[in-house]
Parts: structure tokens; C-alpha cells; sequence
């Protein structure tokens, strides 16, 4: 005890070590350790892909006689910290599942910075470029190579009330083109107990752009970049658009209104507030699975087009599956990618839990892809979906995608605000000159990117 | 040569004088830690400024070119006044609100009191993101809570889209953050009013001075120094202002129409997290930490001449 008194600063300090010491070796000596790691970790964001990838991830690891972990994180998260890792050069899973419009994300700066495997050859190599749906690499490619396997096409149809259509006389089936869309729009769109608020809505128009004008702008052969990376916005043709939107959404003789996400489109389509929603192949189940209700009394047609006998489909979002360069087995890698997006015995399955089409062409003559789905009156949404899939119009990435469709929602939004201002009076002029300085805006960006690829100002 | 032994400073007596190593070692704890998280991050930072960078390794030295780039850049300046109007509305509604509602409570009884306390207070307790994503259900058209309201109160604002149309973002990020902070500053009152002297409130009644009187030159002199406190913090707060517009607005990223609902922090997670430039992101935090300064330092000094005076 001399010991304890005589400790400089006294006893406190002594007993503080004395306990500082024991609770780490305590904790040294309790720590479990680390499982070896598995042969490859895949992480996905979506949980119907998670609970799909469970199921069938055991026949592989039998078959290869390996250990495959499966991983399930936010995408927010996922991200920002796969891109810091990548660049960090900390430890990250074999395969990653990315959304669409974030490779160029993850691919900044100089090409030996990307962290990404180059699937170009082994596509190739594998035959699996003629066997995907072609317009769907773009998504995933950059510099001219290919960096995800795409998962899926989703192209875009009209989801509609087909009772409450009917009702109206309307027969869908005229509708093919945007115009005759619109002109019957102008009809059903009304206010119907005089109270001065339109209580019925032909179509679901994002208010502020966004989504809304892009599917459009894709349909058309509009692009946000094109396939250079260079910006495309600020085209005479998608002057025209925002113009038709804007009409559209703000006119006196509007027919589309915002419902937004979730419950509220929910209530606005079992209410009748609105006729047709879009319906890429993946919002046709969320529709089913949130608004069970509307079973039977559902439909759904192709897009009208812009032109008579023009496009009848677009494209709303994407899943791709990355192999990243530190993977040890990037053969194996490669197998299991190919294994979980394009094995036919799964993809029949697959689909009637989502309805989501995938990117492979051979499995859309499966019994499932014909099967008739109860909630859209019978429709044999998968057949519909894959006929429409060949036309799915292309969507090019660049580093500075975000910026782009942010800068375009900028010059829609101006020109919008204009209108509500002024009218129709000088609205194409300047419609015309926000796209310009939106795509200026981006090209600053842009700028600064090229210098982090030489590596110097 | 004794001279100089003679000239060394006389310890005080009680003080025992320790030689050797075990001071540092003491300390060093708290050196490693601060040069780990403070001085070296720091640093950094101030360095990352002066970089483009693609995440924590790849990165290419700009000189100045991050800064002029930012102030060159309109979509900066929008979140630059985003910001500055969004911390004027703290500090000219939602600061005034508190205080009423301080008042208001000081007068009732204890029991009451706390009840209302609790009430007005438990919305902070939640969080802000919580809160954003809570109003942006109550916002939405026609079926939002917050539209149906206006309806029936205004006959006005129920297809009221306050989350997409650009004049309405920056009003719908005020309601929530009336909601959210008033109850939070009126704690901070209502203590400060708890601590004037009675005794001068009841001289000024009786010299027949009205309750404002008595309220601007008693009351609010007294509690002056929580005043400022409270000013400063919710200015501060207000320039990093965040999680509010990104839930609100999460779509866009926390941009909302034309920028409407853009912060400086809100620029800040854009370019450095969702883009990768680190460099973009340091620089934009310090003109953010800049701005904090120079106005911290005009309040603390306006603080001082209303003190003299």
C-alpha cells in the first residue's frame, strides 16, 4: 500500500490506471475473433433483391464450393462509403448492387482511380452483350467500357383506373398518340362539385420537373449527357417539351397533378383524383402491393407516343451489379454476377415477386412473363412489359450526373415560375436560354473534373 | 555565480515540484487525442481546401481555384442567401415566438407551467430528421394536415405544394423550424426570466410603468445576457441549418425548386459527399465557419455597447 501512497499525483491516478488497464485486457482477452471472411461478399439495397439473393446464393456456394456472404445497407450509406473505401483503399464487398445514375459516381478522376472491374471483355467474351437488352449498357458504361451488369430494362407504361375510364367512354386504345392523350385529358380534368378545385386529374405530373420531364425527355430520344459525357440538355426539342409540360402542369387547361409518394398516391388513385400513373415495370407492383383495393380495377396501356407510330415506352431508373477491382476471385466474382441476374431457373420466380423485367432477353419466354396478373384485370403484365423492352431508350451517365439533372430541374423550374409570371408571351426564349445556362452551369463543373483527371490545375 | 541560483523564481510553498517523466505521461492521453481528432483533422482541412479531390486519395493541388469558384458560383450565392433570410427569420420570428411563450408561461402556475414546458419543449426531442420527414407528410397536397388546415382557417393552400413550388420552400422550412425550436429557445427564457428580480418589476408597477414598459426596460435588460447567448447560438444554428431541407426536400437532394430550400450546408454535403470533392466541401466550410465568426463577433460586440449603455 506504500506503493499506492507513494504513486505521483497520489491514489486516484494509480486506481484510474489500474482500472484503465484491466477493462482493456478484459476486453483483449473477451473479443471474439474475426470470422474469416468469406470467398466473396456481395452487398444489395433493395430487400426484394435481398430476399431473392438468399434463396438462391446456397445453390452457388454448393456448386463452387465456396462461401458467399450476403449483405443488405441503405443505399445513401452504401454510396458514399463504397466510393471512399474504393479510393481509400480499405477493404469493400466483391460485388456491389448500384442504382441507376451513380456510376458516374464511381468513376471520377482518372480511369485507374475507378476501383470498378471493366466487364467490357468478359461480356463479350461470354456472349452476354447480344443476350441483354443493348440500351441498357449505356446506363453502365463509361469511357466507352462497360463497369455493372445491368439488372433490369424498366420500361414505362400507364397504369389507369380502367373502371372509372371506361366509365368515362374512354377507349385507351385511341390513345397513341400524346396529343389525343391530351385533348381527351382536357375533357376529364374538371372540377365537378363547383367548388373551384378540379377534382378529377388525367395523368400524374411531377410538379417541380424532375422524374416527370425526364421520362418524358427519354421517350422522345432526349438525353441529360450524351454518350461522350458531354452535356445534352439544351436541345431546341427539349425546349419544345418543357414548354408542353409546363402547359401541362400549370395551363389553364392543365391535366396533370402531383401526387406524390406513397399513401397520398394511393388515396389519389382510390379517390379518383387522378386517372393514369406511370408505371415503370417496378411502380406496377408497388401500386399492387400498397393499393390492394383497386385489384381488377387497374390496367395497363403503353405510353402514348410522340409521333404516330413512334416510341410507346421510356424508362424510369435501374439496379447494376458492380465487381470491384480488390476482389481476390474476380473470376468468381464474375460467375456469381452472371449466376444471380441470369440464371434463368430464377428469373421466372423473380419476376412475379416484382414484376420487374431483367435485362436478359432469353428469359422473357418463360411461363411467369405470361402469366396473367388479377390486379390488372387479367393483363399479362410481364408479356406487355417485354414488348415494349427492345424500345427502352438509353440513359448516358458522366461524373457529373447529379448536377445534371439538378441543373435541369433548375432551367425548368425558372421557365415554369416565368410562366406563372408572364404567360405564354416570350416563354419558349426563355425556356431557350435557362437550358443554356443550366448546360453552362454543368460544363463549369465538368471543367473541374478534367483537371482532377490530368491530375493537376 | 550565486547570483544567479538566488534569481530563480521561489516556488509557493504546498507545491510539491515533480521531475521526470510521469507528468507527460499523464498527459499525453489527452495530447494524442487532441493532435488526432483536432489538430491533424485541422489541418487538414485547411489544406483539402486548396485541392479538387475524388474522395480521401486521388486529388490535384487548385491553388485558390476552390474558393473562386464558389464565389463565382450562383448556385453558392443562392445558398449563401437561402441561409442568411433563414437566420434572419430565427432571429426576427422564431426568437420573438419563444419569448412570448416564456412570458406567457412565467405567469402561469408551476404545475401548468411544466406541463407546457414539456409540451412545447418535446418536439427537439424527436430530432431533426424525424421532424422532416413527419412534415412532409403534413405538407402534402390536398390530403396534408397542414393544407387541410389552411383551407379551412384561409380557404386557401389546400393544393398549396409547398414542397415543389420555389416560393413556398423556404416558408415550409420556417413552419418546421418554428415548430421544432420555438419550445427549445423558450426553455432557455423562461430560466432567464425566472432569475429577474422581482423586487424592480414591482417598483416599476407602482411608479405605474405598463407591462410593456416593464418588460423592455426591466425585464429585458435583466436577462440580456442569455439573450445574446440565445442570438448567437441560434444564429449559428441557423447557418448549419441541415437536416431540415435534406428530408424535406430529399428528392432533390435538399436543393428543392430553383434552389429554394439550398443551405450553405446543404452545398456542402452535395459537393464533398454525393460528388466526392472533399476539396469543394472544405473550402465552402470555411467561408461557413468565416461567416459564423464575423457575425458571432459583431452580436458579442453590439452585446457589449447595449451593456454599457
Amino acid at each position: 500500500m506504500r506503493f499506492v501512497s507513494n504513486f505521483p499525483y497520489g491514489r486516484a491516478p494509480f486506481w484510474l490506471l489500474v482500472i484503465a488497464v484491466v477493462s482493456v485486457g478484459l476486453r483483449v482477452a473477451t473479443a471474439r475473433r474475426h470470422e474469416a471472411r468469406p470467398d466473396l461478399v456481395v452487398v444489395t439495397h433493395t430487400e426484394a433483391q435481398f430476399d431473392a439473393y438468399r434463396k438462391a446464393i446456397p445453390r452457388f456456394e454448393r456448386d463452387h464450393g465456396v462461401k458467399v456472404q450476403l449483405q443488405f445497407a441503405n443505399w445513401a450509406s452504401l454510396q458514399a462509403r463504397l466510393q471512399n473505401a474504393i479510393l481509400a483503399g480499405t477493404e469493400v464487398p466483391d460485388l456491389s448492387e448500384v442504382f441507376a445514375g451513380s456510376l458516374g459516381f464511381f468513376t471520377r478522376g482518372p480511369a485507374e482511380d475507378f476501383g470498378l472491374l471493366d466487364l467490357t471483355d468478359r461480356m463479350h467474351a461470354d456472349g452476354l452483350d447480344k443476350r441483354l437488352v443493348e440500351s441498357r449498357l449505356s446506363l453502365w458504361s463509361t469511357r466507352g467500357r462497360v463497369y455493372a451488369l445491368p439488372h433490369d430494362v424498366h420500361p414505362v407504361m400507364l397504369a389507369y383506373r380502367r373502371d372509372l375510364v371506361e366509365a368515362l367512354g374512354i377507349d385507351v386504345s385511341k390513345l397513341d398518340t400524346w396529343d389525343k392523350f391530351v385533348e381527351v385529358g382536357r375533357q376529364v380534368s374538371r372540377d365537378l362539385n363547383g367548388d373551384g378545385i378540379i377534382d378529377r386529374y388525367m395523368l400524374d405530373m411531377r410538379y417541380d420537373g424532375n422524374w416527370g420531364l425526364q421520362v418524358l425527355m427519354f421517350q422522345r430520344g432526349g438525353q441529360v449527357f450524351d454518350q461522350q459525357g458531354e452535356v445534352a440538355f439544351a436541345t431546341e426539342d427539349n425546349a419544345q417539351l418543357i414548354r408542353w409540360y409546363i402547359e401541362q402542369t400549370r395551363g389553364p387547361h392543365k391535366i396533370g397533378y402531383e401526387c406524390g409518394w406513397g399513401q397520398p398516391v394511393v388515396r389519389a388513385m382510390t379517390d379518383g383524383l387522378v386517372l393514369f400513373q406511370w408505371a415503370p415495370d417496378w411502380r406496377s407492383w408497388i401500386f399492387a402491393d400498397e393499393a390492394p383495393a383497386l385489384a381488377g380495377k387497374m390496367a395497363l396501356m403503353p405510353l402514348p407516343a410522340w409521333t404516330p407510330g413512334g416510341r410507346r415506352t421510356s424508362t424510369w431508373g435501374g439496379t447494376g451489379l458492380m465487381i470491384m477491382k480488390q476482389t481476390r476471385h474476380p473470376d468468381l466474382a464474375w460467375e456469381l454476377a452472371k449466376y444471380l441476374y441470369f440464371d434463368t431457373t430464377q428469373l421466372g420466380e423473380r419476376f412475379l415477386a416484382t414484376n420487374i423485367l431483367p435485362a436478359l432477353k432469353d428469359a422473357w419466354n418463360l411461363p411467369e412473363f405470361a402469366t396473367p396478373f388479377p390486379y390488372y384485370s387479367n393483363q399479362r403484365v410481364g408479356q406487355m412489359y417485354a414488348e415494349l423492352a427492345p424500345e427502352a431508350p438509353p440513359v448516358y451517365s458522366s461524373p457529373v450526373d447529379d448536377a445534371g439533372r439538378l441543373a435541369l430541374d433548375r432551367a425548368y423550374n425558372r421557365s415554369a415560375e416565368y410562366y406563372s409570371e408572364k404567360g405564354e408571351a416570350g416563354l419558349l426564349e426563355k425556356i431557350r436560354a435557362e437550358l443554356a445556362e443550366a448546360a453552362e452551369s454543368v460544363r463549369r463543373l465538368a471543367r473541374r473534373e478534367k483537371i482532377l483527371a490530368k491530375g493537376t490545375l | 555565480m550565486s547570483g544567479r541560483a538566488t534569481q530563480r523564481p521561489v516556488r509557493p510553498p504546498g507545491r510539491p515540484r515533480y521531475k521526470g517523466k510521469a507528468p507527460y505521461l499523464f498527459l499525453s492521453p489527452y495530447i494524442v487525442l487532441t493532435a488526432a481528432f483536432f489538430v491533424v483533422p485541422f489541418v487538414n482541412a485547411i489544406m483539402l481546401a486548396f485541392y479538387e479531390t475524388n474522395g480521401p486519395r486521388s486529388h490535384a493541388f487548385v491553388g485558390l481555384a476552390n474558393f473562386v469558384f464558389l464565389f463565382t458560383d450562383p448556385v453558392f450565392r443562392r445558398a449563401l442567401f437561402n441561409t442568411t433570410v433563414f437566420a434572419l427569420v430565427s432571429v426576427f420570428i422564431q426568437l420573438p415566438l419563444s419569448m412570448v411563450l416564456a412570458l406567457l408561461l412565467n405567469s402561469g402556475g408551476d404545475k401548468v407551467k411544466g406541463f407546457f414546458r414539456l409540451v412545447f419543449f418535446s418536439p427537439n426531442l424527436v430530432g431533426q430528421v424525424l421532424v422532416g420527414i413527419l412534415f412532409s407528410v403534413l405538407f402534402t397536397p390536398r390530403y396534408g394536415l397542414v393544407n387541410r388546415g389552411f383551407q379551412m382557417v384561409l380557404h386557401w393552400g389546400l393544393e398549396a405544394r409547398w414542397l415543389s413550388e420555389s416560393r413556398l420552400i423556404m416558408p415550409a422550412i420556417v413552419l418546421t423550424s418554428l415548430w421544432l425550436w420555438v419550445g427549445f429557445n423558450m426553455i432557455y427564457f423562461l430560466a432567464a426570466l425566472q432569475t429577474v428580480d422581482k423586487t424592480l418589476q414591482e417598483a416599476a408597477r407602482i411608479d405605474g410603468a405598463s407591462p410593456w414598459q416593464i418588460f423592455w426596460h426591466v425585464t429585458l435588460p435583466s436577462m440580456r445576457h442569455v439573450v445574446i447567448f440565445v442570438v448567437i447560438m441560434s444564429v449559428i444554428g441557423s447557418y448549419q441549418l441541415f437536416e431540415l431541407p435534406l428530408t424535406l426536400l430529399s428528392e432533390s437532394y435538399g436543393y428543392g425548386a430553383n434552389d429554394a430550400g439550398l443551405t450553405l450546408i446543404t452545398y456542402l454535403n452535395y459537393n464533398a459527399f454525393r460528388c466526392g470533392d472533399l476539396g469543394l466541401g472544405s473550402a465552402v466550410g470555411w467561408v461557413v465557419a468565416m461567416i459564423i465568426f464575423i457575425i458571432s463577433l459583431i452580436q458579442i460586440r453590439l452585446g457589449r455597447i447595449a451593456e454599457e449603455d
